[in-house]
């Protein structure tokens, strides 16, 4: 009978359900901090032409191997070339990678998974097996492999990275749709004369959506930790172009002298794909259907 | 004038424990503006048969027999052919209203989507379209509930969206398959009253699948009983209550508490044994196991269907209503 319960009342559903929701997300302090820095390094990529201090090959040869200082926020590298702007820099290399893989896993991973998993038979088990096949191998492994054949860039570091994570994701979007076609509401939809297309677009595939969201930004930290890799064996990006993992490729030369070389782009690649991560257990608590009302 | 004729109608399934006849040889016929109740046990093939018609059964299911809709085979026709007349002409109601809407989607959308598909509504009419039909069901402030999700909606709620889907496109026959079997009593009597409001008020052809022979003496107009995939019995529903023929009706009827066994504490008969599997059915009549009347030629022969008093149809080799006396 309080006024509360009126307001509450006068929202609309999708009004209450996303305050429900955030109400959610604020009672999860992890997943919040994943969110805040996830966000900054986002916004520290898409606007390092802006905020950098220098731009991303600016050398200073004043100041070669210098310590952190006012003037170079963490120090330079063996170039003069100012740390704190590279890491900036190549954050747009870490998460233009690790977003692109994903997405394009996705792209193709989640129609392959949905029609192995909707329309059963040899489609399935043709697709099934080669999965398998590919999940014996390590992601890591799968990738390299691949980057080696298609010779060393950015883009087909991407290209790599992101079919080494399509098999986990195909079989993700099998097993939702192997669940998701014996449901009631397909049945109905059947009944209701729905194609296979329509059943797939509007039943099978909403239905996953929040399963397949929690399964990006799971997927996107390894995606960036994959780019690292890549660009430390050379197999990435190209130096002079920063990345975070040219940075520590180049940092190996110094590693006695100048330790922080290494460690600097180290914490970035860790907080980036730790932030990531902390933000996929938190998604996967809040848009748990079963904790839905 | 039949709307529908389904002729020697079987349905097999194909399983690691040899052939299972879900369906043995149904035929039956649907006419205009008739309510048509089929009753049996769990498992006697009911909701099978039906499901067989709009081909909605896996693939492992062997189908024969013909199923008459107009000038066209419904289990000859190409699936593209077919899609027109799922949901269009023949619309089935299921069991199961907590499960059968998609919990993406607000419930008028989804009724939207069958109107927008079906008759090219646009956008606008299907959703003025949606809050008539759901007026129609008798649900409370249509024009707010069409923009809400499954969740916020009761289970008897769910089932008039159901039907309101299933009535979207003004089919010729609703199938309703045990459409209140999952709600409370209360919410059930509802859902009767709203089927007979349809035939009356849109001349829909109803087909009830049911194991309560409460409701079908409610609505039907006439009555197929089932057993083991088998029609035992057919008759028109007063005939069925007042002049039960086949030994398994006679049961079925005795097994449902009326007044009268109330008042005087008598004990409910029930049927003994249990359904036989499908997989390993007896030789002769498959009620036999379990039947008071059984005998040699009961357990050697399948009874045929006969005409043993006018529209009534019996399979069995020792019709007749059951003696008052073997409640003692």
């Amino acid at each position: 009978m309080s006024f509360v319960d009126t307001t509450a009342a006068a929202l609309s559903p999708r009004a209450r359900r996303r305050r429900i929701l955030r109400r959610r997300l604020l009672r999860r302090p992890l997943a919040l901090v994943g969110l805040v820095v996830a966000t900054a390094f986002i916004l520290g990529a898409i606007l390092a032409p802006w905020i950098a201090p220098y731009s991303a090959g600016a050398t200073d040869f004043n100041a070669i191997l210098a310590h952190s200082s006012s003037k170079h926020l963490l120090g330079t590298d063996e170039l003069g070339r100012d740390v704190f702007s590279r890491i900036l820099w190549g954050a747009r290399a870490s998460i233009e990678a690790g977003v692109l893989a994903t997405l394009l896993a996705m792209a193709f991973a989640v129609p392959i998974g949905i029609v192995a998993g909707y329309y059963r038979g040899w489609v399935d088990a043709v697709i099934a097996r080669l999965t398998d096949v590919l999940l014996a191998f390590p992601f890591l492994i799968l990738a390299v492999g691949l980057a080696a054949i298609l010779g060393p860039s950015l883009t087909n570091a991407t290209i790599a990275l992101g079919v080494g994570a399509a098999p986990a994701l195909i079989r993700i979007a099998r097993g939702e749709a192997l669940a998701l076609r014996e449901e009631d509401y397909v049945r109905a939809a059947i009944a209701n004369g729905a194609g296979d297309v329509r059943i797939l677009t509007r039943h099978v595939l909403p239905n996953m959506l929040s399963t397949l969201i929690v399964q990006a930004t799971v997927a996107i930290p390894t995606a960036i930790i994959g780019e690292a890799v890549l660009s430390f064996l050379g197999l990435g990006v190209q130096p002079p172009t920063p990345s975070w993992g040219v940075m520590l490729s180049d940092a190996q030369s110094y590693l006695s002298q100048a330790p922080r070389l290494a460690v600097y782009p180290g914490i970035a690649i860790f907080l980036c794909s730790l932030s990531f991560n902390l933000l996929g257990d938190g998604l996967r608590d809040i848009l748990d259907p079963r904790t839905t009302r | 004038m039949s709307l529908l004729r389904v002729e020697d109608l079987s349905v097999r399934f194909e399983t690691d424990d040899g052939v299972v006849h879900a369906v043995d040889r149904l035929s039956f016929e649907l006419g205009e503006r008739e309510v048509l109740g089929v009753v049996g046990e769990s498992g006697c093939g009911k909701s099978v048969s039906f499901m067989s018609l709009l081909r909605l059964l896996p693939e492992t299911a062997k189908v024969d027999g013909s199923a008459r809709f107009g000038d066209a085979d419904l289990l000859r026709m190409p699936t593209s052919q077919l899609r027109r007349v799922r949901g269009r002409e023949i619309a089935f109601v299921f069991q199961e209203p907590m499960t059968s809407l998609n919990p993406a989607f607000k419930v008028g959308n989804q009724i939207g989507e069958v109107l927008q598909r079906h008759l090219g509504l646009s956008r606008s009419a299907a959703r003025r379209r949606t809050i008539e039909l759901l007026d129609l069901v008798r649900i409370p402030a249509p024009d707010r509930r069409v923009d809400e999700y499954p969740h916020q909606l009761s289970g008897g709620m769910r089932q008039r969206v159901m039907i309101a889907m299933a009535l979207a496109c003004d089919p010729k026959i609703l199938i309703a398959d045990e459409p209140t079997t999952a709600l409370d009593v209360t919410i059930q009597a509802g859902i009767l009253d709203l089927m007979r409001d349809i035939r009356e008020r849109l001349g829909t052809s109803i087909v009830l699948i049911t194991h309560n022979l409460g409701v079908v003496a409610d609505i039907a107009d006439r009555v197929i009983v089932m057993y083991a995939g088998r029609k035992v019995e057919e008759a028109p529903v007063r005939e069925l209550f007042a002049s039960p023929q086949h030994p398994y009706t006679n049961g079925l009827l005795g097994a449902i508490p009326r007044p009268r066994t109330v008042a005087t504490r008598e004990r409910l008969r029930e049927i003994p044994g249990r359904v036989p599997s499908l997989a390993e059915l007896p030789t002769g009549c498959a009620f036999a196991p379990r039947c008071p009347r059984a005998d040699d030629r009961t357990r050697s022969q399948v009874p045929e269907l006969r005409e043993v008093r006018p529209h009534h149809l019996v399979a069995c080799f020792h019709p007749g209503p059951d003696e008052e006396e073997a409640v003692a």
